[in-house]
């Protein structure tokens, strides 16, 4: 016995037959579980947080910048030319809320399959999924021309207009689609932490502390009461967040296929973006918690067994992506439809023939490599493929967005699209925003689920005794 | 818990609210739970750092109502995504595109699936959240600085002292039997309850403060001003152009709008100076130059922006002919006097559709197969309430309609005539005019019909080709309203070419004839049928 769990101390990514692998390793008790977690907030922050916060928030201020600049100026700042409107503010958009995807479902639909190992990592990427929606909301918000007037897209009784808003348009399923979204996951989000901040209130040194984080702790005590209505409320939000995560992508891609054009207009595209969206939301996960866990010395609780389950999914999902693209050009053959094939022959072989050979190469061809073990249990590799697989995601889009608009059905219209240094400057700014606020989120409040990793701990060693034969004493 | 304890009262000592015993882990405390519940307590709560499998059956706890509050928030997120969608689109502001029904449910699922959720997921927040008397700042287990680790990795078990077999000394005893790790008296909160007036103050003056924008944009919504508009975004108020009424320094005569350069024709408006583009004859209208020329120019200038391709060249705006009576107005060629009575001009015109009656030569139609359509032209009937008098010259629209039956409107159609030139405007008409006209000219066009349906309150109806007022105009001006259009009709003088306009005005005419016809008008061999199936 003692010979195994030594060997899953080492390797908690084996499998040993009769045995369940431990989710958290490094012999934790429920108190160091709480002081591994807490110190990250509490602890002087390591230098290189300086040094990652003064890049990003640099590039937040030059981002909220350019986008003061564009509101003064007008979108004619970018690149966006006829026939090509809607070129990197949407690819950016759909990108962003892409990757908000993840953080959802690892929290609700991996919840609801009772995967406890999602426990580790659930609070990381439900805070990713709020930034990332943060992100991708900027984007069709400025790219609408006169943003000060956005808020018309919301039905409100307007004095001005005298008029309502259509609600057989895509775009505005959109709205209400991607506005539900950052509501219901910000309520989750926050919900989730209600227990983590009152052990942060109650590890607080100052005053000022135990008072911001008391108050944004409701006064949680823990009650047995509390926690039932907890339970069942997070479990109902899981059930909600689940049909919801999977809607918004599709809505998302109706902006496309519910139009005419040759490349948007296909029955694919729901089940399609939705894989991409999983896809890419868990490679940036990767690509942020690979360097978390080292810098704040969390490997005993996102341990390698947790990078290698996530792995497995962008595998999964990414050969789903890869299918996805075949299937589009066996449609445009099988259909005999002439626009149709001429636009995915112009996909690939066509002047933006770049662009889809990078989204092949890095979103199908990159995470085969992961059917290696050596490979998917490699750090560095794994976050060296992640980053290659939001670079190809983020081509994904581009190539269906830019590619099908520069050539529709008139020739005459047909166009190149070139982006301007704005849109370059925007997109890194956009970068900047995410980091600023996952940074700040590393610092101030609990990256892990503390109460839910206990929780678990002590579900395992339940059916670990019960695995054992040990029907111990506290049975009942 | 402690809700049911009766106001703190600050002049005597903290009071105890009751005992908690504290676990080092899971299984001690559900084995204490489970004793404290046999010896009959109920008012019994325990603090865990998470949520301990068991615990809720040791304490007998009821399940909570959530859920059921959550479906109540479903069904109203549902019910109000369909009916605003429903009412917005449909029946406040309908949206008709495409002929497609105002209430399209399939396109309205998204919305209502988003909302749905949306609601319940608020509802489960906020339910949960008051279902557990949260946010609650002050709580007397909170008085206790072990308490601390109940978010950490200690277990807590609590009996209220409003139980009611609550007794000092035997809760004392049961819990310490379950050999906790500590056992406390829990006291009353002590603490001040009352805001201190530093927090509450600057809480009010952040909410002035903040008040104050949101007012200052009501007080100019709801108030009128002499000075302009004050532009937060300039849109597009301000742009660098000139407006025809400014001046410009760029010109000597300091005019900003601009007559076009001498001698050129805009693109598109070339139309030689001829009855044929025109519908009447401008050598006549230059002949009646009257003196209230400079209002007729007015006036056809408007009708130059409304639709530049079918009015007149700017360069040479036609001379007025106000004054002129009706019967004044007749073209000098005319050899066919003017009648007041329409079904006499309708026989008369029947009969010119046969023979040319306007040259007098009845061998025309033999030698070069030329047919005239000839109309009694009464250019003014007596409906038109502007016809001898001047026209308000302060509204355009008063002026033109009163410039408009003054032209002298050509009586026939200058051009040959044949039945290929008929099925042609049938063709026509049927494409462009019979969607508000309807085919029969009766004024029921589907568009007609369909905005009567949805009664449609702006609506104006289509005028029908058969009234007396239309009937009795000469086909100049028939050809005049197609190409320039008339009150809520457009022209359609850049769609149609002037031959296929007036091919539509042969088809209106006959289709108006149709309706007038005598027994004389069926021809010959047709004759002998009419008779027989009578």
């Amino acid at each position: 016995m003692a010979s195994i769990a030594t060997s899953f101390e080492i390797d908690n990514t084996i499998e040993i037959p009769g045995r369940r692998a431990p989710l958290v390793t490094g012999n934790q008790t429920l108190g160091s579980v709480t002081e591994m977690v807490s110190s990250v907030a509490e602890r002087p922050q390591p230098k290189i947080w300086y040094i990652a916060f003064a890049i990003s928030f640099s590039m937040m201020v030059m981002f909220f910048s350019l986008i003061a600049y564009l509101i003064y100026m007008g979108v004619g700042i970018w690149g966006n030319m006829s026939p090509v409107f809607w070129a990197w503010p949407i690819v950016n958009f759909v990108f962003w809320v892409g990757i908000a995807h993840a953080g959802t479902l690892i929290s609700a639909v991996l919840f609801l399959f009772r995967q406890n190992w999602r426990t580790s990592i659930n609070r990381a990427a439900e805070a990713m999924t709020i930034f990332a929606v943060v992100c991708a909301g900027i984007f069709p918000g400025i790219h609408v021309g006169r943003a000060w007037l956005a808020f018309w897209l919301t039905p409100y009784p307007s004095l001005n207009l005298w008029m309502w808003p259509q609600f057989r348009s895509p775009l505005l399923w959109d709205v209400f689609a991607v506005s539900t979204y950052a509501s219901v996951s910000l309520m989750f989000w926050y919900m989730g932490m209600i227990p983590d901040l009152a052990t942060y209130r109650d590890r607080s040194k100052t005053k000022l502390r135990r008072l911001i984080y008391g108050i944004l702790c409701l006064g949680w005590t823990g009650s047995t009461r509390h926690w039932m209505r907890y339970e069942k409320a997070y479990t109902i939000l899981a059930a909600l967040a689940t049909p919801l995560v999977l809607s918004v992508h599709t809505v998302v891609s109706f902006d496309f296929a519910v139009s005419q054009l040759p490349g948007w207009h296909t029955t694919i595209f729901p089940p399609y973006f939705v894989a991409g969206a999983i896809f890419s939301g868990f490679a940036m996960v990767i690509t942020l918690l690979v360097p978390v866990r080292k810098i704040y010395g969390l490997e005993h609780l996102i341990t390698m067994r947790h990078l290698e389950n996530m792995n497995k999914i962008i595998l999964v999902t990414g050969s789903l992506v890869g299918l996805a693209y075949a299937t589009e050009f066996f449609m445009a053959w099988y259909s005999f439809n002439g626009f149709e094939s001429y636009t995915f022959i112009n996909r690939a072989f066509g002047p933006y023939w770049w662009a889809y050979w990078i989204m092949v190469s890095c979103n199908v061809i990159c995470p085969q490599l992961f059917w290696f073990k050596k490979l998917r249990t490699s750090p560095v590799l794994m976050v060296i493929i992640s980053i290659f697989v939001n670079i190809g995601m983020w081509f994904e889009r581009f190539v269906i967005t830019v590619t099908s608009l520069s050539r529709d059905f008139l020739p005459s219209s047909w166009g190149y699209f070139r982006p301007t240094i704005f849109d370059m400057l925007m997109l890194a700014g956009s970068f900047g925003l995410f980091m600023t606020l996952f940074l700040l989120f590393c610092r101030f409040l609990p990256t892990i689920a503390m109460a839910e990793v206990k929780g678990v701990m002590s579900a395992h060693a339940h059916a670990e005794a019960h695995l054992a034969g040990d029907h111990g004493q506290h049975h009942h | 818990m402690s809700e049911h304890h009766e106001k703190k009262d600050r002049s005597r000592p903290p009071q105890s609210q009751g005992w908690i015993a504290e676990y080092v882990d899971e299984h001690g405390l559900l084995e204490a739970a489970r004793k404290v519940r046999e010896a009959g307590y109920t008012k019994t709560d325990a603090f865990t750092p998470y949520p301990v499998h068991g615990i809720d059956h040791a304490l007998g706890i009821r399940p909570t109502v959530l859920p059921f509050i959550v479906l109540v928030g479903g069904f109203t997120g549902l019910g109000t995504a369909l009916l605003m969608q429903y009412w917005m689109n449909a029946v406040d502001y309908p949206y008709l595109i495409s002929g497609k029904p105002l209430g399209s449910w399939p396109a309205f699922i998204p919305v209502t699936f988003e909302l749905t959720v949306l609601f319940s997921a608020i509802t489960t927040f906020l339910g949960s959240i008051l279902l557990n008397r949260l946010p609650k700042y002050s709580n007397p287990v909170f008085t206790s600085p072990r308490f601390d680790r109940a978010t950490d990795d200690r277990f807590f078990l609590y009996v209220d002292s409003s139980d009611r077999y609550f007794n000092k000394n035997s809760v004392q005893n049961l819990l310490s039997s379950t050999n906790p790790e500590s056992l406390e008296e829990v006291m009353e909160d002590a603490s001040s309850t009352v805001i201190p007036r530093a927090v509450w103050l600057s809480v009010l003056l952040l909410l002035v403060i903040a008040s104050i924008p949101m007012a200052i944009i009501l007080k100019m919504r709801n108030s009128n001003s002499p000075s302009p508009r004050w532009h937060v975004f300039f849109d597009m108020d301000f742009q660098p152009k000139k407006k025809p009424q400014q001046i410009s320094t760029l010109f000597a005569d300091g005019r900003a709008m601009r007559s076009p350069v001498l001698g050129t024709v805009a693109r598109g408006q070339w139309e030689g100076n001829d009855a044929f583009y025109l519908g009447y004859d401008p050598a006549k209208l230059a002949a009646h130059a009257g003196r209230d020329r400079s209002r007729f120019v007015g006036a056809s200038l408007a009708a130059a922006m409304q639709d530049p391709v079918g009015a007149p060249a700017l360069g040479q705006p036609p001379t007025p002919d106000e004054e002129k009576s009706p019967e004044s107005a007749i073209p000098a060629g005319s050899n066919v006097p003017a009648k007041s009575e329409t079904s006499d001009e309708m026989d008369e015109s029947s009969n010119a559709a046969e023979k040319p009656s306007d040259e007098p030569s009845p061998g025309d139609e033999a030698t070069d197969g030329k047919v005239m359509v000839e109309e009694t032209q009464t250019a003014n009937d007596a409906a038109s309430p502007s016809s001898g008098e001047p026209a308000n010259p302060s509204q355009d629209g008063a002026a033109l309609a009163s410039a408009v039956p003054t032209l002298p409107f050509v009586t026939n159609i200058p051009m040959e005539i044949d039945a290929q030139v008929m099925e042609l405007g049938k063709k026509k008409f049927e494409i462009y005019c019979s969607v508000c006209h309807g085919v029969g000219g009766d004024g029921d066009g589907l568009v007609a019909r369909r905005a009567e349906e949805i009664a449609q309150s702006y609506w104006l109806p289509p005028t029908s080709l058969h009234a007396d007022a239309v009937r009795s105009q000469p086909v100049g001006q028939v050809f005049y309203t197609i190409s320039n259009g008339k009150g809520k009709m457009a022209g359609y003088g850049a769609v149609l070419t002037p031959k296929e306009r007036w091919a539509v005005v042969l088809y209106v005419k006959a289709l108006q004839r149709s309706r007038n016809a005598s027994e004389s008008d069926v021809p010959l061999e047709m004759q002998s049928k009419l008779s027989q199936s009578k």
